[in-house]
């Protein structure tokens, strides 16, 4: 089985980290500031699915956002760096094909099991089961991967406490925000939101075992989607059956572009996650990605006007959980990697590099955030026919797209959709600036 | 990608059990939802 890290391990606390201290801070500053765009982002991505008529199948709805999904995870990496440099880290380091696909199955399953919890259970009881996933990283990323290793126990208080703030705080919003679901077969509903947290806990391993030996996460996430469409495919046709599928799809047409972007909007939100869990490693970056039901909920509340009419108490959980998450955020941000961790984490590093026999020098460039040798950065022909491909599929799908009849607050969705832009161009300057997007 | 090299990266991945628990979990998961169905 694994081998033991002993071979490769020396005292940390003797070892000095091999990055600057400038670098590691400005390394952790970027991944905390990534954790935050990841939850505005992937809360945002809730808001297209709320113009679905819900009279569709979720597993339909599931498979059709994978499909916008997978379209975003390969032309957004063709966008910003170009297919060439996939291809070169696949050279480099082939294992983490294997890790991507997997952990793209484990998205798939995890997201269905979503669906029948919320059926089973109501939201109130699902959301924070499956919320408990950041405290399973945090267990993975200790055991795994020497996080929080030397970090004091001001960082441990900070990265745990802050946790268990938001897991305290997701709990009272997910009351808040669902006083009309209907619970039914609980113990399968709670099963399912379980599996789900444990299915989204496991999966940051293959993530953190991805960037430990360098991989650039917008390689990472062409071949996660892979994992995700087969999986999800294989789903919807032995759970719906390919002619209904088709059937379902066919009549969809309407709302497929308001599913799509949601799917897309995910995808933007995903990458900063992949980056925080890079740069502050998995028991930090998760919680902060977790951010994303106050995002849900702002969007609920401000755009769809969500708790009209609610009780005190039903405000009074909505305050009061959205402040315990921020409060969880704030400890998680202020308790990032010292350099004696730092040097803990290089050397899970140096014992996936062994064992997988990965260049040394490419993994310290990947874990610094650096260039290892060169690739060229020009667009091929396959980068324009991934990005004009996407782009006329969004477009020709938007011709066709029909706003269904709601009240929606157009000021606060503009006003959110800016805030999002603005947080994406701020996070994507940092990210260029600090690492060139490695 | 040569054959010695696919042979080394079977056996290195076949032998990490940070492969196994994801793979073990997946299909707890597959299960479950068979059972949900």
């Amino acid at each position: 089985m694994n081998s033991p890290s002993s071979n490769v391990q020396t005292a940390a606390s003797a070892v000095p980290s091999r990055v600057p201290a400038t670098r590691l801070r400005s390394l952790q500053t970027l991944g905390i500031f990534c954790g935050f765009a990841a939850g505005a982002w992937l809360g945002g991505a809730e808001a297209p699915i709320k113009l679905v008529n819900p009279n569709i199948s979720p597993i339909t709805v599931s498979f059709v956002m994978v499909l916008g999904v997978f379209l975003a995870r390969w032309s957004v990496p063709a966008f910003i760096r170009g297919t060439s440099h996939v291809r070169a880290d696949v050279h480099q380091a082939p294992h983490l094909v294997v890790w991507a696909v997997l952990a793209g199955c484990m998205w798939a399953v995890a997201n269905t099991l979503t669906i029948y919890a919320i059926r089973n259970v109501g939201l109130s009881i699902a959301f924070p089961l499956w919320n408990s996933n950041s405290l399973l990283g945090i267990l993975w990323g200790v055991l795994l991967f020497n996080e929080l290793h030397y970090a004091g126990w001001r960082r441990w208080l900070g990265v745990l406490g802050g946790a268990l703030c938001m897991f305290g705080g997701a709990t009272l919003l997910a009351i808040a925000s669902s006083h009309q679901a209907a619970p039914g077969k609980a113990t399968l509903g709670i099963a399912a939101a379980l599996g789900a947290g444990i299915l989204w806990g496991t999966m940051y391993i293959p993530y953190r075992k991805a960037y430990l030996t360098g991989m650039n996460p917008l390689s990472f996430i062409t071949f996660f989607t892979v994992g995700e469409l087969v999986t999800m495919s294989v789903l919807a046709i032995a759970y719906r059956g390919a002619t209904p599928l088709w059937h379902e799809l066919a009549s969809a047409r309407p709302v497929l572009f308001w599913l799509m972007l949601g799917g897309f909007v995910w995808v933007i939100g995903d990458l900063f996650q992949q980056y925080a869990t890079k740069y502050v490693g998995i028991s930090r970056g998760i919680p902060l990605s977790n951010t994303n039901q106050l995002w849900g909920l702002l969007w609920g509340v401000l755009v769809f006007h969500e708790l009209q009419g609610g009780s005190r108490t039903v405000y009074m959980q909505v305050a009061g959980g959205s402040i315990l998450m921020a409060l969880g955020a704030v400890a998680i941000a202020l308790s990032s990697a010292a350099e004696r961790e730092h040097s803990s984490w290089q050397e899970a590093a140096d014992r996936e590099g062994q064992r997988y026999n990965v260049e040394n020098e490419y993994v310290r460039a990947g874990m610094e955030g650096r260039a290892h040798g060169s690739v060229s950065n020009s667009r091929t022909a396959l980068d324009w026919v991934l990005i004009l491909g996407t782009t006329a599929m969004f477009v020709a799908l938007a011709t066709i797209a029909r706003l269904p009849t709601m009240e929606i607050g157009m000021t606060w969705a503009v006003a959110l959709t800016v805030t999002m832009l603005v947080l994406m161009g701020a996070c994507g300057v940092a990210l260029w600036r600090t690492t060139r997007f490695r | 990608m040569s054959l010695d090299r696919f042979r080394k990266l079977f056996r290195a991945v076949a032998t990490d059990v940070h492969f196994w628990i994801p793979l073990c979990v997946l299909a707890g998961g597959l299960l479950l939802l068979d059972k949900l169905r």
